[in-house]
């Protein structure tokens, strides 16, 4: 195959194109200005957190379980992430959905958490938004409106993303 | 993950359509046909493997975006994952007799076209015992239960567990669930897989899956 220069090219070709697909798949743009579903939820220390308070900042939404394998799997480089932003006034919070303290407490031995992690008891805010399975981030942009979904987990502290999540604010 | 491995590849390549168990199929659910004939044709492979640290098999399908694994999930797994709430011993035992395989679907945007893949369970086809029939979806399971049988928590497990019955992947996405089969632990049976890449249909099949065996078969 290689001895063929037209067969090289389009190998060429082909590869950049797949690479140049690679960098967009990062997050999904959300078109249209949604505005994100407000919200008010309490973490597992009864301090209470209302998506509309954070309005110009923004604001990286998480729903996720401790049984689901890519939502564990992703959360230690969302930490990452979340201190990398630290100076960026972007904020994370986690929604757990329908599990209790005892069980969120005991998950955050293993898998330290900086940032708010919600509870959503009822799956009445997951049932608000546009999620058909765990994990689903959302980043909201200063607006209020969602700019990026990513369904399924990402490598959150790839500079490349952290980027894409800090442009949102300037 | 797939170094940890054995693997063998068992099908990569090849695809069902026209050969004689298709035609059984076809005789079973006429409807099928004519769908099937309309897909485009398509370069399947699938690799089975066998997770050397705890014997459980699974099945890989990757053709054109779509990437489709069946890992085998015991079913006192199952038992263990819906133990913790509150769901009636006959619940869970019917759960975990459902021959579940945790199921990753992803969008592997291989094409470099930035497709969109969609996949409706509703679709999908299984072959068991001369018999070809739908999949068990979360949606009827639900709906079979009264809060004696599950409670609104537990029924969250569920609803949030077993795989989406309609979903659309863009390249990068990517799901888990579990799906289920509704057959004994131990049974075999052939899968009819379908989906569309930008609205065009596409199918492939996954032979010879095997369902867990429960803990009075394990070696």
């Amino acid at each position: 195959m290689t001895s063929c220069p037209s067969v090289r090219v389009f190998v060429l070709l082909w590869c950049l194109s797949v690479a140049a697909a690679h960098a967009g798949q990062l997050l999904t743009p959300v078109p249209g200005g949604v505005v994100a579903p407000d919200f008010a939820l309490e973490d597992s220390d009864g301090r209470s957190y209302r998506l509309s308070d954070y309005r110009g900042k923004t604001v990286l939404i998480n729903f996720w379980t401790t049984w689901c394998p890519p939502c564990r799997e992703e959360l230690p480089a969302m930490n990452r992430a979340w201190r990398s932003l630290a100076g960026d006034d972007v904020v994370f919070l986690a929604i757990n959905v329908g599990e209790d303290e005892d069980t969120i407490f005991v998950f955050t031995a293993d898998y330290p958490v900086d940032f708010p992690l919600l509870m959503d008891h009822a799956g009445e805010v997951i049932a608000r938004w546009p999620v058909k399975g765990l994990p689903t981030t959302f980043i909201v942009a200063p607006d209020g409106t969602i700019a990026y979904r990513a369904i399924g987990g990402r490598a959150w502290d790839e500079p490349a993303l952290l980027d894409l999540i800090r442009g949102l604010g300037q | 993950m797939t170094d940890r491995y054995v693997q063998q590849v068992v099908g990569a390549g090849h695809r069902r359509l026209g050969e004689s168990d298709m035609g059984t199929s076809l005789r079973n659910g006429g409807v099928l046909l004519g769908g099937l004939l309309l897909m485009v044709p398509a370069c399947a492979g699938v690799r089975h493997s066998v997770n050397e640290g705890n014997g459980l098999r699974s099945w890989d399908l990757t053709d054109g975006d779509i990437e489709i694994e069946l890992i085998q999930r015991l079913p006192d797994q199952t038992r263990a994952l819906f133990l913790k709430y509150a769901f009636s011993r006959e619940v869970i035992e019917q759960l975990a007799q459902s021959c579940m395989f945790q199921t990753i679907i992803r969008n592997t945007g291989r094409s470099g076209s930035g497709q969109a893949v969609a996949v409706d369970l509703t679709r999908w086809r299984m072959r068991h015992a001369g018999t070809t029939r739908g999949i068990l979806l979360k949606e009827p399971l639900l709906a079979s239960w009264s809060d004696a049988d599950a409670s609104p928590a537990a029924k969250l497990v569920v609803r949030w567990g077993m795989f989406p019955t309609q979903q659309t992947f863009l390249p990068g996405d990517y799901n888990w669930g579990l799906t289920a089969y509704g057959v004994p632990p131990g049974a075999a049976f052939d899968l009819e897989v379908t989906w569309s890449e930008d609205d065009r249909p596409r199918s492939a099949s996954i032979g010879g899956l095997v369902c867990a065996p429960d803990v009075d078969r394990l070696k």
